[in-house]
């Protein structure tokens, strides 16, 4: 960080601004000349607040393939498969347990066996054949999407929120002030901010994972050296499954996620493989820092895009994708290739 | 002394007709016969449809085959290129399409998609290998959203009917036989211009910028220049094909150059194979085909035909699993595989 | 079409100042520093032996040169043009070439093609979609270089099928396409067996007199045959510049390279 502030001043300058501004704009209450132009405060926050849980669920989702991608370079376009399998497998096993906490240790399990598999037939033979793999995933997501759709059909599902979790929350944030001098807080959907929580909560875990345990160091290392990984005395094939393993059920439970708080239905694949294309273009390829700012940024621009500017605001997010390849091929937290 | 051995070349080297190979002068036959013996769906829905999806394919296989970068943006192109006609032509929706003529519009729609495919280019080959295709997906599907939000220019989710050929010397273009052979006609010389330009200066400083960028700068050549070249010229041969498709379609919405079209190219420049021009041909012929016939095939076994799909991605999984460099690949090993059988016994060499 | 530069019409407008120019070029790979404040001068046509033990920073000292790295501090110029911050093609087209010490060819392309691509690298027309006809003056000219580095009976044969010995060849030829002035040859003699290190003891010293080059040599023998000076870098600076007889008789060297296993 204060690297970052010594070497480009005038961008400390002006993105301490933006955040300051973006900070008053959330917990201080509007004046009226700007509700006016920007209509009420209420819609702002809560364009911001499902921006940011949108961002926590792609990054969940994004998190499996950067890791994936970053550790082993493995390319794995059937990710948005992953995604949709969890969430459909999800749905099976909350409605027919009615436990949707379980259904999460259920999904991660299933859907990280299915990354096993794949690591084992798919990738562990075309150890980097870049292209072959990119083709083989494409192939296998074509055919996974069709699997599904013949089913789970074309409707789309929606897994129940359980009740402790469902049902609004406040927030110690300030939506307005009534003509009478009383306050108004913000309330929020529960289980958005339990998602939110979670999703903060596993990134850390697993920067800290990577950054901060023996274990991590050696995946990381062995990014750049196989035989030094190879010689540390790690079996560095049980390493690359568990780490697939892991993205994988990480992509799954996405799809929970997804489920809960939008909807399940053919082509959600393709719409997170390509989210999650994005994050990681955006936030720089391989970095688990990355991924969360590149899904915060996304999911923020799909969200106010969607207030502000309705009819582009799926455009917005590619804008933003193109504005960074131009400027910073490597993505904004990501090391030079 | 070099003189000399120029003028033995020419007289050991046949007229150029004695140099096609005969299996070509057969396929050309029989292409050109066609309407003779088959029916118009033939013609137009399998023929036509496979020499246009061909020409888009071929585009990806020259930025793919000789520059090395696999680009998923080719249907896209495409759909500019089409759009182009629709927009700038006449079609259904009048509010919106210009009317110019025809000899204005189907250049101007090549030169946008083209001018299109050139800028994205130019952001893609800022990165290599696997970050090109998943940029130019992003791309791809950008424009995919971007035409079906859009009521202004692109008509949105319904985009546009009732888009046809001109009827040029007195020829109505869209009848069967006659689209038949300007779809032939059209992916013949683009074919033709890829193999061509394969031996030109540019294309060997494309293959050489393929194998061996950091050289091609010690020799001089600016990399980035001539891949961004590359996307100009494969983005001539997808707008070509996209107005092609247009026509044929009669009409042109979102979807036509949505994801799983931009797949679909992949999976037939693929399948075909991208080491040679051929290919995307043999793979669109495939998989036009399948298409075609397998939803009876698949209702005859008792399955639905609606899952044609699994079957397209099962064959397409099978091929790049086992054979990279698609069928054509299959067929060379397969011959190469039966001449060293035979090799011993005549004693001739390959 | 653009003919060929004759060697006749370039010695004549040789350049007057200095072929290349270093000023305390440093290059750092992260802490590593692969250069330290290495200032080089080389005159117009001079033949230079740039001498060292591994990691000694030779090759990196080529990759600034050549536009492959950029230098983390320091300034370089070529023929009087400051090429610092000049991507690699531009620096080509300014008469700069260089050979790798691994080889760096078109393996699916014939001996011909490459060198006919070298020579399109470094004249107009690079983006042409015309073949090149059968009086093409490029192909002529790929074809006599192909016969100066003594290749014409392979110059149909792709390079992948080529002998090791003959891909060195083909290297040189390469570096020899168009109007070069300066070449940096990076251990051209490395896997040569005796006759063909001969062989190009003999091309070297053959070249045209306004073409100066630089060349990273282990067998001394080659080195110092072709050399007219030579420098010596240690770790990744350059301590000692003389003529070949002052280097071989100079006592640190001795020590340090010369009787690190080699004579």
């Amino acid at each position: 960080m204060g690297e970052f502030m010594q070497r480009h001043p005038a961008w400390s300058v002006v993105l301490t601004f933006l955040a300051a501004v973006l900070l008053w704009a959330i917990f201080a209450p509007w004046p009226d000349g700007l509700e006016e132009v920007f209509g009420r405060k209420r819609i702002f926050l809560n364009a911001v607040f499902s921006g940011v849980t949108l961002g926590g669920l792609y990054f969940l989702v994004a998190s499996g393939f950067t890791l994936i991608f970053g550790l082993m370079r493995n390319v794995n376009l059937a990710h948005g498969s992953l995604y949709l399998i969890g969430g459909y497998l999800g749905f099976e096993f909350s409605e027919a347990t009615g436990l949707w906490l379980l259904s999460f240790v259920f999904v991660f399990i299933v859907v990280g066996l299915i990354g096993v598999v794949l690591q084992y037939v798919v990738f562990r033979r075309m150890e980097g054949e870049d292209l072959r793999q990119t083709l083989v995933t494409i192939g296998l997501s074509i055919v996974f999407a069709d699997i599904l759709l013949w089913i789970w059909g074309g409707q789309s599902y929606t897994i129940l929120t359980p009740d402790w979790l469902s049902g609004p929350t406040k927030l110690p944030v300030i939506s307005s002030i009534k003509s009478n001098g009383e306050v108004v807080y913000l309330s929020y959907p529960a289980v958005r901010i339990a998602i939110l929580a979670a999703a903060i909560v596993i990134g850390v875990l697993m920067w800290l994972a990577l950054n901060r345990t023996r274990i991590g160091m050696l995946i990381r290392a062995g990014v750049d050296d196989r035989e030094m990984l190879a010689a540390s005395g790690v079996r560095i094939q049980f390493v690359f499954v568990a780490v697939f393993a892991f993205g994988a059920g990480l992509a799954g439970i996405g799809g929970i996620v997804g489920g809960t708080f939008q909807s399940l239905s053919p082509g959600e694949d393709v719409r997170f493989l390509l989210a999650s294309l994005v994050v990681v273009i955006v936030g720089g390829m391989g970095s688990i820092p990355g991924a969360a700012l590149g899904a915060l940024v996304i999911g923020l621009a799909e969200q106010l895009g969607s207030v502000y500017a309705p009819t582009y605001s799926v455009v917005f997010t590619f804008l933003i994708m193109a504005v960074v390849l131009a400027f910073r091929p490597q993505g904004l937290l990501g090391g030079g290739r | 002394m070099a003189v000399v051995v120029q003028a033995s070349s020419v007289e050991r080297r046949p007229a150029w007709y004695g140099r096609v190979p005969s299996a070509w002068w057969v396929i050309a036959v029989v292409a050109l016969l066609m309407p003779a013996v088959t029916n118009d769906f033939i013609l137009f829905q399998v023929f036509g449809w496979a020499l246009i999806l061909g020409m888009i394919a071929l585009s990806l296989q020259f930025l793919a085959g000789y520059g090395g970068m696999v680009s998923l943006l080719q249907m896209t192109v495409a759909g500019i290129g089409g759009y182009g006609v629709a927009i700038l032509g006449t079609s259904g929706v009048a509010a919106i399409s210009l009317h110019l003529p025809w000899w204005i519009y189907i250049p101007v729609a090549i030169a946008i998609a083209s001018l299109f495919g050139t800028l994205v280019g130019a952001l893609a080959v800022r990165t290599e290998g696997i970050y090109t295709i998943m940029i130019t997906l992003a791309i791809a599907s950008a424009f995919f959203y971007f035409a079906r939000q859009n009521y202004v220019i692109f008509n949105g989710y319904s985009g546009f009917n009732l888009v046809v050929p001109p009827h040029l010397f007195g020829v109505d273009w869209r009848q069967p036989m006659p689209f038949y052979y300007l779809a032939l006609a059209c992916a013949v010389l683009s074919y033709l211009a890829v193999r061509y330009v394969a031996r030109s200066p540019f294309g060997l400083a494309l293959q050489g910028v393929r194998d061996n960028p950091r050289r091609m700068a010690a020799l001089g050549f600016n990399v980035t220049a001539h891949r961004i070249f590359a996307y100009t010229f494969a983005s001539v041969i997808a707008a070509v094909g996209g107005i092609l498709l247009v026509w044929q379609n009669a009409q042109i919405s979102p979807g036509t150059a949505g994801i799983p079209a931009a797949i679909d190219i992949l999976v037939i420049a693929v399948v075909g194979g991208i080491a040679r021009p051929i290919g995307p041909f043999v793979g669109a012929l495939i998989y036009v085909l399948l298409r075609a016939f397998t939803p009876d095939v698949l209702t005859a076994f008792g399955m639905s035909g609606e899952r044609f799909k699994l079957l397209i991605g099962i064959g397409f999984l099978v091929i790049v699993y086992f054979s990279p460099d698609g069928v054509l690949g299959l067929w060379d090993r397969w011959r190469a595989s039966r001449n060293s059988r035979v090799d011993p016994l005549t004693g001739g060499e390959r | 079409m653009n003919a060929p530069v004759s060697a006749a019409t370039l010695s004549s407008t040789a350049f007057a100042g200095n072929a290349l120019e270093l000023r305390g070029v440093t290059k750092t790979f992260g802490a590593l520093a692969a250069l330290t404040d290495v200032t080089l001068t080389v005159r117009p046509g001079e033949r230079r032996a740039v001498l060292g033990s591994n990691g000694a920073g030779k090759t990196t000292l080529f990759n600034c040169v050549t536009g492959d790295f950029l230098p983390t501090s320091g300034a370089i110029r070529l023929f009087g043009e400051d090429v610092t911050r000049f991507p690699a093609h531009e620096r080509i087209r300014r008469g700069l070439r260089r050979t790798y010490q691994i080889s760096l060819l078109f393996a699916g392309l014939t001996v011909t093609e490459n060198v006919y691509l070298a020579c399109r690298g470094v004249s107009r027309g690079r983006f042409s979609l015309l073949r090149p006809g059968r009086s093409d003056v490029l192909m002529a000219r790929a074809r006599e270089l192909i016969e100066a580095v003594h290749m014409a009976d392979a110059r149909d044969t792709k390079v992948s099928e080529l002998s090791y010995g003959q891909q060195r060849q083909l290297e040189i030829a390469l570096a020899l396409a168009g109007a070069p002035r300066l070449i940096l040859f990076d251990e051209p003699a490395a896997g040569l067996s005796p006759a063909e290190r001969a062989d190009l003891v003999a091309i070297l010293t053959g070249l045209p007199s306004h073409i100066g080059f630089i060349i990273i040599e282990h067998d001394m023998d080659v080195a110092l045959r072709v050399a007219e000076t030579v420098s010596m870098m240690h770790n990744g600076r350059i301590f000692k510049e003389g003529t070949p007889r002052e280097i071989e008789s100079d006592a640190e060297v001795q020590e340090l390279y010369l009787g690190g296993g080699h004579g």
